[in-house]
């Protein structure tokens, strides 16, 4: 059963344009122009209960407005959305007691408080018996592991330890949807393991169905078994993880620096994609070749410092175009 | 409702974080009152000389309760916090909440209010006794009657600010406005009291907001009658009504063509 359904949602933005110059400034106070920027331009999509979600795209690729229409936040210029069998822009309220966000770039925590007080706060205004809130605030201690910092205040919180609590916050009223955007940003890589093995403990625990949006794709590749990706406010893909790993995440990018020169070719596999002498940047597929093999290559005791990471999500992108013939 | 009193709860218990704030404004308090205290000392020949229906005391008085009003209002920092909440795109994030922007605004502002009055009544007091010697003719009942009153003030002076500050949904910066608001309710109703301005004013300030929330509470503290309290309290609700009815037609306006771009 579909628990969100959108269909031909478009969004558009009038924003001012203000031209260079002190004359172009003057002349924008009597006669302001402004452009049209379409966000999102005629997305569809279902999500299914319990199911946990990426939704992913570059920045300014319209996911957050998205988000942010499901929530019932804005409101579209075009096309429907059901979330819950419920309309967020006409019931906005009846939906916000169903649904939980987090925005990992805004605070809805009071900073002066301590989490637990505003834990007892979000409880309040989601209209929850005190003493369920109380049972609520244990359980959900134990599975986000605050105890060492349940009664400090907000503001002395690592971001880290602030995420957690913010998700906590979503969850006191027990949504059936929670919306995550972007809530691993400006974490470190430790941090935001962290945080999705305990939003992977929380889909399991709960059976919430979350929904998140991320730039960042190996934020959803251990997370999710779906995952939409988005570019220029339309879908680019819907498709499934392992679908995506299999065409496009195929492939590991390892930057390291060495103590020796190496002489390294292009062979089966392996592809040099800079070679500074003692920096080296190599694309391995990993169909074909497993990273361990490309260590071996670079002689593991001639490496300083490595760094493996996966394709940008750009490069993706350009890659599903380049398939699909849209380009 | 519950949940707008645990609003202003959680606001007086993150406000008491800034008490020592609240104590370093005591300072311009006082320097005010110093201020009007010799002023009216020079202006009256004699204490029990009446001009425009006021003696010394009284008109001392009246400024110390008017001061105490505007002094716990913090209005331009409530004012500032809207309008940046609108331009900022802050307000999106209280939208998708279940509980009223407007409701959260001004329970969560009368939780900081009530500290600063608490404060500012108790150095008003104090200040007014040392120097004048005595309290006006109050008892038990009126003296609630007057706090109700002031209360009530606020929860004007409230709303009419959080409504200067979603105009920030029409033009860009309300700020300039509340200046304006706020210089308006300096000269016309902290200082002097209606009676007096020109009686051609007169009229016109009596059914300006200046009546219901500084004139009205101060008026009953230096010469209470219980008409006088019943007639400002009628005023004080037509009042909170017209002023959140407003709120509420501007953020449902402004919300709908709300822009927030981007995370």
């Amino acid at each position: 059963m579909a628990i969100i359904e959108v269909k031909k949602l478009s969004k558009n933005f009038k924003v001012k344009v203000k031209e260079k110059g002190l004359k172009n400034s003057l002349k924008a106070i009597i006669k302001p122009k402004y452009k049209i920027v379409r966000a999102v331009k005629n997305i569809s999509f279902e999500v299914e209960k319990g199911e946990m979600i990426a939704f992913i795209g570059p920045n300014g690729a319209g996911k957050s407005t998205t988000i942010k229409m499901l929530t019932g936040i804005l409101y579209p210029n075009n096309g429907s959305i059901k979330v819950l069998g419920i309309d967020p822009q006409k019931e906005r309220k009846k939906l916000a007691y169903e649904i939980g966000t987090v925005f990992g770039q805004k605070e809805q925590l009071w900073t002066h408080l301590t989490p637990y007080d505003n834990f007892k706060f979000f409880g309040a205004i989601y209209d929850i018996p005190e003493s369920r809130v109380e049972k609520k605030i244990e359980e959900l201690k134990m599975l986000f592991e605050l105890d060492d910092f349940i009664n400090t205040p907000v503001r002395n919180l690592s971001l880290g330890q602030r995420i957690r609590c913010e998700i906590v916050a979503s969850l006191i009223h027990e949504p059936k949807i929670l919306f995550l955007d972007e809530p691993t940003i400006g974490l470190d890589p430790v941090v935001k393991e962290n945080i999705r093995t305990l939003i992977k403990r929380m889909n399991k625990e709960y059976k919430t169905t979350v929904f998140l949006t991320s730039h960042d794709v190996s934020d959803i590749e251990k997370l999710c078994k779906r995952v939409i990706i988005i570019n220029n406010g339309q879908v680019v893909l819907d498709d499934t993880m392992e679908n995506l790993k299999y065409h496009y995440l195929n492939k590991k990018i390892v930057d390291a620096k060495m103590k020796e020169r190496v002489n390294l070719d292009d062979e089966d596999g392996i592809t040099i994609l800079k070679d500074k002498g003692y920096n080296l940047k190599i694309e391995v597929d990993i169909q074909k070749r497993s990273v361990a093999d490309a260590l071996k290559l670079l002689n593991p005791d001639n490496i300083i410092d490595i760094n493996i990471s996966n394709v940008p999500l750009e490069d993706i992108i350009s890659d599903i175009y380049k398939k699909e013939g849209k380009e | 409702m519950r949940k707008y009193l645990f609003i202003y709860k959680s606001e007086i218990m993150s406000e008491l974080q800034y008490v020592f704030n609240i104590l370093i404004g005591f300072i311009g308090y006082v320097i005010i009152l110093f201020i009007f205290l010799n002023l009216w000392k020079y202006i009256y020949n004699d204490p029990n000389e009446l001009i425009n229906g006021y003696n010394m005391n009284q008109m001392i008085w009246y400024v110390i309760i008017t001061e105490i009003l505007w002094s716990s209002l913090g209005g331009r920092k409530l004012c500032r916090k809207i309008c940046d909440d609108v331009r900022g795109g802050n307000i999106a994030y209280n939208i998708n909440k279940p509980y009223s922007y407007i409701g959260y605004s001004l329970f969560s502002h009368l939780g900081s209010a009530t500290i600063r009055g608490i404060l500012y009544i108790i150095l008003g007091m104090i200040l007014g006794f040392i120097f004048l010697g005595s309290f006006p003719n109050l008892n038990i009942l009126s003296i609630l009657a007057v706090l109700l009153s002031g209360i009530l003030a606020t929860v004007i002076s409230t709303l009419l600010i959080i409504f200067i500050g979603l105009l920030a949904f029409i033009i860009e910066d309300s700020n300039p406005f509340y200046w304006l608001y706020s210089k308006a309710m300096l000269v016309l109703g902290t200082i002097f009291p209606i009676e007096y301005f020109p009686k051609v004013m007169q009229p016109i300030l009596k059914y300006s907001p200046i009546y219901v929330v500084s004139y009205g509470p101060a008026k009953l503290f230096v010469e209470f009658s219980w008409t006088n309290f019943i007639t400002i309290i009628f005023w004080q609700l037509i009042y909170i009504l017209i002023a959140y009815g407003l709120c509420t037609i501007l953020y449902k306006k402004g919300v709908k063509n709300l822009n927030v771009n981007g995370g």
